[in-house]
């Protein structure tokens, strides 16, 4: 009995010293796996922050690939792939109101900066923002973006008054809370498509290039825009804007656009460029959803800034310093002067143009989309194209005496109007599909032979382009979008 | 030149040939609806979903989450047919719509929320401001003892920007920036279980969510009375973070859609809004 209890005893000890240990090995065990959590709840903590800077960079972009056939003879080659653009959008926004945006533009023509701004959004009333940098100016067409726009490219009127549609300078939005109102004001460069030449043919401002600007003086930019809600309908968008800007005479001679009238004034004085025009978009809920938008601009820019002739010096012989026999000069002796051959001036013109556009588009159920534009641009209404006639009528010729060159009316003088239309298909919201066509036509001269263009075509033959015909012009694309 | 042109014959035919057979496309009829978007309307959603069905064995509605931002980027993109909001469209929002399917879209309010502040039942608080919650939820009041509470550190919870709550939220109580502290879940349950874990916790989302939590009264100045989220409270204009939920159509509805819609504003539809816990738009 005796040495059952002393068994039993051990049996007990030895059970509650091995519970005793096994409760130390869990305490233990718990300790460890709450040093890891907390451990990795702090890295946690550290990769969250990490992370949320990750947060505030988006990247965005694009790739439109095509192929496109023109059917112009003079076109060489008449078919082509391109990729048309290769852009990567870059925004971070460091902190609540603040935006830094940066597109390059990867097209194997050349990298160029096609955004580099940054955007400072007054977080108190939260309706202004102040824009600075280069950034697109305030235009309907303009603003609207390349991977969303219905038509492959925007219209001519557009593409002629606002080249590569981005200008450097600043800008200052407002946008009021409670009213569907829209306010920029822009202060830009304004030398954007400019090139100024010297009179040897030297660039001397190149404004695709330059990140500065020619002259001193600043274009102002204005738009306005209300949206129009027509209830169940639909709504419309009303907008106006404006452009009042100068550049920089290069030359004592401005000419108007009639090639008439011609005004002295300095190198150096502001050549007026101004413009206004009017918008609008509906957007109906019919059948599924379509748009009518239009905008009408007109006014005077400045199509070609010139340069000063140099009057002819005639060359003067060298006359040799004579002095006697007391060392005082008896002839004065004088330099040799070159020849100075005359070379004539360019005079800066100034022209009145108008133009509009008018935009049709039904989407037709969630993936397909139809559209059809109709553009005119004139750019210069004080000339018709009959009026060209080789004849004289309309030549600067003044002032031959002063050595300027001549300039008469041309090809640059006639409207062009283009009928497009496009169709889309979207196979989701990354990939567009678009088959466009464009024809162009050229306003037709008064006679044969008065403006044309000479060409070598694909086949090596030699022809002639002439304005009093009707011109084939006309291009298919097929184009592949990509966007992320 | 000097005269505007007018379109010449040919291309005026081609304009009138062309608008003629866009003028038949109609856009299809959903047979199947796709429904995406607001974290606090989703189990509403799915609730009209699986009622709806049963009695229209055609119908096929398939519902998802993710947040309003992310039902209303679905929309635009064409993912879904309804995207569910918490908050309205933003106007960048309707001007993506405009660009891609030209139209402003529909809004349809289908019922009405009131945004309840949760607190842990041991929470000695009961009642906040409006400019209380707001500085809570700025980082600004830090300690429960500042608004009558214990010695404790505030721990905030919240939505994720996706979130139409986090919005509305933002736009209506805290009035500025969110504090770094606060803590984003991905949905109000998710919020809801943190508070309920956590005695020194505040959180906010849909009334219909409130469970084991406490709900805190909510005045709209030091000088009113304080409310909870109630049917009457927010039928009157008294719960002072009241909104409408609504959902985005891209068009207006036809057929299979229009019916869904019709039957959701009809009174079995808003019946369920009710049992849901949520409330009624009428």
């Amino acid at each position: 009995m005796k040495r059952f209890t002393m068994i039993t005893l051990l049996l007990v000890s030895a059970l509650f010293y091995n519970a005793k240990a096994q409760d130390a090995t869990v305490n233990e065990k718990l300790t460890e796996v709450n040093d890891k959590v907390t451990g990795l709840t702090e890295r946690l903590a550290t990769d969250e922050a990490d992370l949320s800077k990750l947060t505030k960079i988006k990247v965005s972009g694009y790739i439109q690939a095509q192929y496109q056939s023109f059917d112009s003879p003079s076109a060489v080659p008449n078919n082509a792939f391109s990729i048309r653009r290769a852009r990567v959008k870059f925004t971070y926004e460091a902190t609540d109101g603040i935006k830094f945006v940066l597109q390059p533009d990867f097209a194997p023509a050349g990298l160029s900066v096609k955004d580099a701004y940054v955007v400072l959004n007054d977080r108190w009333t939260k309706s202004f923002s102040l824009t600075a940098g280069k950034f697109n100016r305030p235009n309907y067409e303009v603003e609207y973006s390349s991977s969303q726009r219905e038509m492959v490219e925007r219209s001519a009127l557009i593409r002629a008054l606002y080249p590569g549609e981005r200008a450097i300078g600043a800008k200052l939005e407002f946008n009021p809370q409670n009213l569907p109102l829209h306010l920029q004001i822009a202060l830009l460069n304004g030398g954007e498509g400019y090139t100024v030449k010297k009179i040897d043919g030297t660039v001397i401002y190149d404004g695709t290039k330059e990140n500065t600007d020619y002259d001193k003086y600043k274009d102002i930019m204005v738009r306005a825009t209300y949206n129009l809600s027509l209830g169940s309908f639909g709504g419309l968008d009303l907008g106006a804007h404006g452009y009042f800007g100068s550049i920089r005479a290069n030359s004592t001679k401005l000419m108007s656009s009639d090639y008439k009238t011609i005004t002295d004034i300095k190198v150096g004085d502001a050549m007026k460029k101004n413009w206004v025009g009017a918008e609008f978009q509906l957007f109906a809920d019919i059948l599924g959803g379509m748009s009518l938008k239009g905008e009408y601009i007109a006014g005077k820019n400045i199509s070609a800034v010139g340069f000063n002739q140099i009057d002819a010096v005639a060359a003067v012989a060298a006359v040799a310093e004579v002095k006697d026999a007391n060392g005082v000069v008896t002839t004065k002796g004088v330099p040799a002067v070159a020849e100075v051959k005359a070379v004539p001036g360019a005079v800066n013109v100034q022209n009145y143009f108008s133009g509009y556009y008018l935009y049709f588009i039904k989407n037709l159920g969630k993936k397909n989309q139809f559209a059809f534009r109709y553009d005119y641009y004139d750019p210069n209404t004080k000339i018709s194209g009959k009026d060209i006639s080789g004849k004289d009528v309309v030549a600067f010729n003044a002032d031959k005496k002063l050595n300027w060159t001549p300039k008469s009316a041309g090809k640059g003088d006639l409207a062009t109007s283009t009928f497009g239309f496009a169709f889309h298909h979207y196979f989701d919201d990354n990939l567009r599909i678009t088959l466009a066509y464009d024809m162009v036509k050229y306003e037709k001269v008064s006679a044969a032979g008065v403006v044309k263009d000479s060409y070598t075509a694909n086949d090596g033959k030699s022809g002639t382009l002439d304005y009093n015909n009707t011109l084939k012009n006309n291009t298919i694309t097929l184009r592949i979008q990509a966007k992320f | 030149m000097k005269k505007m042109k007018s379109l010449n014959i040919r291309n005026f035919a081609i304009i009138v040939v062309l608008l003629g057979m866009v003028g038949f496309a109609f856009a299809p009829a959903a047979d199947r609806i796709t429904v995406k978007g607001s974290d606090t309307m989703v189990i509403l959603a799915q609730k009209w979903a699986e009622v709806y069905m049963k009695s229209n064995p055609n119908a096929a509605i398939q519902v998802t989450g993710g947040g309003s931002g992310v039902g209303i980027s679905a929309l635009i993109n064409g993912a879904t047919d309804i995207a569910n909001a918490s908050r309205k469209m933003k106007p960048t929002e309707k001007e993506k719509l405009k660009a891609r399917y030209n139209t402003l879209g529909v809004e349809v309010a289908c019922a009405k929320d009131g945004i309840t502040v949760y607190l842990h039942p041991s929470n000695k608080v009961k009642e906040l401001s409006i400019k209380q919650l707001s500085e809570i939820f700025k980082g600004n009041i830090k300690n429960w003892k500042e608004v009558g509470g214990a010695d404790a550190e505030i721990k905030l919870y919240g939505r994720e920007n996706s979130s139409g709550t986090y919005v509305f939220f933002q736009e209506n109580v805290v009035k500025g920036d969110y504090a770094p502290s606060c803590q984003t879940l991905p949905g109000t349950a998710a919020v809801v279980n943190a508070v309920k874990k956590d005695p020194n916790a505040i959180g906010y989302g849909g009334a219909a969510y409130a469970e084991g939590i406490e709900i805190c009264k909510v005045k709209k100045d030091d000088n009113s009375p304080a409310y909870l989220a109630t049917a009457e409270t927010i039928k009157n204009n008294e719960y002072p973070i009241t909104r409408y939920l609504f959902m985005y159509l891209r068009n207006k509805p036809t057929g299979a859609m229009k019916s869904y819609i019709d039957w959701i504003l009809s009174p079995e539809g808003q019946k369920l809004v009710i049992e849901m816990g949520y409330f009624p738009v009428k």
